[in-house]
């Protein structure tokens, strides 16, 4: 009982809720706006633990400085996925409703091209950076100095992203665009420029993430498919499109996992996550905070 | 008189000539390996060995069969980690391609899916990366696995190890994938056979992503000795989580992970006195081909060999190449000879009975000082075990 | 909706029925991939095609359907085991189906994704609290025979889908896809149907998860259940476009021979160029291939 109430646990599952809602708002900014299915967001994942990687290795520069180096990297590839692809996708839609169905296709293969071709370039041996990683003490939990550095970054990350648009006019176009895309281009929202926002933001955020991972993790071109399944879990459980909602899933995903563990055995960890999201779906088929849900 | 000797010496080259151009016949050696997939972070310790083999052998006049000297050239594929695209592909190289050697691919569930074709068609294959007792199950004859890290042998030797370090008691954490599980079931029972306290004994799924329960556990129980049965990604996750919880108990094995070149990168000094599996060490003075072979792959890759894998498909090669300069390309001669044969590694003697490496024993590796030594068994170790 | 003429699908058949004369060992084990993966995506349209209700999460009926295969190995006879494969992944479907078809869109999607990762968790669980680490399949059939029997999957499937399509169950699916209020509305039961969709998508990729653990000799959970069967089945359903038969089927047969031809020409790149072909099919085949066909209507 002592260790359920204990604060280093609640350290582990601040940390891990974390990543899960950088990871997922990421996704939800990109699905959850313009229902194109990235089934490549691990790869984005994967692309900003490389550089971090390589910023470390070849000139000595921290994780915490190299990740909005991956932001902007990766919000540059989204904005040219946008301009060359994904906008016509997006304009066509209307007709045959294929637009889910097509962008999984796009993403997919842009998942295989990134994995295989960055197997190709850095080779699939794992890498790993040393960084951060003394131990200090704050109020009798025991906290590694890179697992804070992510979860203060992670969430400063996040809660700037929300911010932003909550205060923005921009997050109002976006909300408006989430809620019904062809109503708010009536309403006069500038469509394009909300999209490109959201693809550049949702993109950013996850090579932030890995950057931010690299520090903690194996880094190698095959990293990414789990983080794409936990951003996906993370969304759907939060609501799709239900930013905060989000956030929020990702820190329950994490309490679940953590505190779950410490009430069970360790073996149900996965059992536990999985269980409990397909639990929710179930009883609440529009997921935590999202409204009745409209395909 | 000059004419005539101009003449025999034109004769003599055209004839050195034409046997140079016989022997440039290349020798097609196929395979396939997880370039792709859930194997793909491992595979490059296999082929960069495979790579590096092909190279010193050409770089050496080519691969002597039987007396007559050809350059290698290798014919691969991918099996994107898919055991059955591996079988495929094992088909493909023999009937389609007619290579005239194999060599392995990387994995035991890979080994044993193309177990069946190589027996089928009776094509001789030296395995490398493949531990676990199912080995034994394999039709001997066609493939052989000259690891000596196989899970019934592993848990006994681990257990004398953790006693004759003085560890009185264990918290044992195991991953729920196959080569974890069938360790710790031979593990437990040894453990408790050399009389030591079992106190923890858990199972964890392989994405787990927070072990602090888990450590808190651990730490709570006091124990002196922790081992995990993990897998690269958990034994990283361990190493961190384990600094922060604060776990001091002197002796620490992880069973894969650190022979990675990643692993030293990662954790530095703090990676001390971690044990692990393995039986190779480059600082074996009695296998005077280790050194050599440990320099030679950091100056060809930037970075430090796979003390197991790497070492076990570099052995394969060393294996197929020695038996192949006595037996030619006869299939039925080739297999004569790699079950006779003691062969001369960088592992040092390597005899099969049956399908299992009857010299090399079940060994385990400490970091010391960022450098691997063999610490068990007395017989090839280069260094004492020392406490964490 | 786009058909394909029955001659088409006789020739189809009679080639495939040539291969193991027309090709060697080797050209054989191919013909049964991609016959495993025509049974797969015809199967997995029987639901998704027609209601839309796309499913991500597909392996688990074929690492369930696996499973059981590699547990009874050498205790039931084969031929039973692969019926009882079909038999429990047609059974998992129908206890599971009425809640999670209840959840829809882009939430059932993912739904589906989480449960089989759920499933294969649980298996990895069961397995280790077995004690049963490595089951081996030593001895299986293979070649020929094992070519015979995916191709009856593949046919099976087909046959399946040409029937739901002509019956009840398929006009009420087609009209589910279309207003699924209203048709609930018209008297369409909507919940039975839709279960018995999923179901009947479950059985055929069950008994193509059997045969298929015949083919590696070691089941191993994390294979059996691999996420990266699903994204296939449904990326081959998406290039084939909407359509009973004739779509899947294409689409299967389109994408696996592209990524052989590929495979076989480019050994070490040759991923990245079907990423770039998906891509590229999007941009010039948006509709997929089913929209080639000579069709009734769009």
């Amino acid at each position: 009982m002592d260790v359920l109430l204990s604060g280093q646990l609640a350290f582990s599952v601040a940390v891990l809720g974390a990543v899960y809602a950088v990871v997922g708002l990421g996704l939800n900014l990109v699905y959850g706006t313009m229902r194109l299915l990235n089934v490549g967001h691990g790869e984005l994942v994967m692309l900003g633990a490389y550089v971090a990687f390589w910023g470390f290795t070849l000139a000595g520069l921290s994780p915490l400085l190299g990740a909005p180096v991956a932001a902007l990297l990766a919000a540059l590839l989204g904005l040219a996925l946008y301009g060359g692809l994904f906008r016509r996708m997006l304009e066509a839609d209307g007709a045959g409703g294929r637009l889910e169905a097509n962008s999984l296709l796009v993403f997919l293969g842009l998942s295989v091209v990134l994995q295989n071709a960055s197997a190709l370039a850095f080779t699939a041996s794992p890498r790993a950076i040393r960084h951060l990683d003394e131990v200090i003490r704050v109020g009798g939990v025991a906290m590694t100095e890179n697992r804070l550095a992510i979860l203060l970054v992670a969430v400063a990350a996040c809660a700037g992203t929300i911010l932003l648009l909550r205060l923005g006019i921009h997050g109002l176009a976006i909300k408006a665009l989430i809620d019904n895309r062809r109503a708010a281009r009536i309403v006069g929202v500038d469509v394009d420029r909300t999209q490109r926002l959201s693809i550049a933001l949702g993109f950013g955020l996850a090579g932030l993430a890995g950057a931010l991972l690299a520090m903690i993790e194996q880094i190698s071109p095959f990293m990414g498919f789990p983080y794409t399944v936990a951003a996906f879990v993370v969304i759907v459980l939060g609501g799709l499109g239900r930013l905060a909602g989000g956030v929020a899933a990702g820190f329950v995903l994490a309490a679940v996992q953590v505190y779950g563990v410490a009430l069970t055995a360790p073996t149900y960890a996965s059992v536990l996550l999985y269980g409990v999201f397909v639990a929710v779906l179930v009883l609440r088929p529009q997921g935590m905070a999202g409204a009745r849900a409209r395909p | 008189m000059l004419k005539g000797t101009i003449a025999a010496a034109a004769l003599a080259a055209a004839l050195g000539l034409g046997a140079q151009a016989e022997a440039a016949d290349p020798v097609r050696i196929g395979f396939s390996i997880a370039q792709t997939g859930l194997f793909s972070q491992a595979a490059p310790s296999q082929m960069t060995a495979y790579e590096m083999w092909r190279d010193e052998v050409n770089a050496a006049g080519g691969l002597d069969v039987a007396g007559e000297r050809r350059v290698i050239e290798f014919v691969w594929y991918d099996d994107e980690s898919n055991p059955t695209k591996a079988a495929q592909i094992y088909e493909k190289l023999i009937s389609d391609d007619k290579v005239d050697l194999l060599l392995a691919p990387w994995g035991t569930p890979t080994h044993l899916a193309i177990a069946g074709v190589v027996e089928q068609h009776q094509f001789p294959v030296v395995g490398n990366t493949a531990a676990s007792v199912a080995v034994r199950d394999v039709a001997p004859g066609n493939i052989w696995f000259p690891t000596s890290a196989i899970p019934d042998r592993i848990g006994p030797e681990l257990a004398k190890l953790a006693k004759s370090a003085g560890v009185t008691s264990v918290a044992v954490i195991a991953n729920v994938l196959p080569f974890s599980q069938e360790n710790l079931q031979f593990l437990i029972p040894a453990l408790e056979a050399e009389g030591i306290a079992v106190k923890v004994n858990e199972s964890y799924p392989p994405d787990i992503a927070d072990m602090t329960t888990l450590l808190t556990q651990i730490k709570d129980a006091g124990v002196d000795g922790v081992i995990a049965l993990s897998y690269p990604a958990d034994s990283f996750l361990y190493m961190g989580q384990a600094k922060e919880i604060g776990i001091a108990a002197p002796f620490q094995f992880l069973l894969v992970g650190p022979t990675i070149s990643a692993f030293a990168d990662a954790f530095g000094a703090g990676a001390d006195g971690i044990v692990t599996l393995g039986h190779w060490s480059p600082y074996q003075a009695a296998w005077p081909k280790a050194k050599p072979f440990y320099d030679a792959y950091v100056a060809k890759f930037s970075m430090r060999p796979d003390y197991l894998d790497t070492a076990l498909a570099y052995m394969s090669c060393e294996i197929l190449q020695q038996a192949v300069a006595v037996a030619g390309l006869d299939k039925a001669k080739l297999r004569e000879t790699i079950a006779g044969t003691t062969f001369d590694t960088i592992n040092g003697p390597v005899k099969f009975e049956g399908v299992q490496n009857a010299v090399t024993p079940t060994a385990f590796l400490q970091l010391q000082g960022g450098e691997m030594h063999l610490v068990w068994p007395a017989e090839i170790a280069t260094s004492a075990f020392k406490a964490r | 909706m786009r058909r394909m003429g029955p001659a088409a699908l006789l020739a189809l058949l009679a080639a495939a029925a040539a291969v193991p004369w027309l090709a060697g060992p080797y050209g054989v084990t191919v013909a049964t991939s991609a016959a495993m993966w025509v049974a797969l995506t015809v199967s997995w349209s029987l639901l998704g095609g027609t209601t839309a209700y796309i499913s991500l999460g597909h392996v688990v009926f074929y690492g369930l359907g696996a499973y059981l295969v590699a547990a009874t190995w050498g205790d039931v006879p084969l031929w039973l085991a692969i019926l009882g494969a079909g038999g429990l992944a047609g059974a998992f479907a129908l206890l599971v189906g009425l809640p999670v078809l209840r959840v829809k869109g882009p939430y059932f999607v993912i739904l589906t994704l989480g449960l089989a990762e759920l499933v294969k968790h649980l298996v990895l669980n069961l397995e280790a609290g077995l004690g049963a680490s490595s089951r081996l399949l030593f001895g299986a059939p293979g070649g020929t025979t094992l070519y015979a029997g995916m191709l009856a999957l593949a046919v099976l499937s087909i046959a399946l889908a040409w029937w739901v399509r002509g019956s009840r169950l398929g006009r009420g699916l087609a009209a589910i896809r279309e207003d699924e209020t209203a048709a609930e509305t018209v008297g369409v039961p909507i919940a039975r149907f839709k279960v018995a969709a999923y179901a009947l998508s479950a059985v055929v990729p069950g008994m193509v998860g059997g045969l298929a653990a015949l083919r590696s000799t070691y089941f191993e959970p994390t294979q059996a259940f691999s996420p990266v069967v699903s994204f296939t089945i449904v990326t081959m359903a998406i290039v084939g476009g909407s359509g009973g038969v004739a779509g899947p089927l294409m689409g299967a047969l389109l994408l696996f021979a592209a990524s052989e031809l590929l495979w076989a020409s480019f050994p070490q790149v040759y991923l990245i160029g079907l990423g770039v072909l998906l891509v590229g099919f999007v941009l010039f085949v948006p509709r997929g291939l089913a929209g080639f066909l000579p069709g009734a209507r769009p």
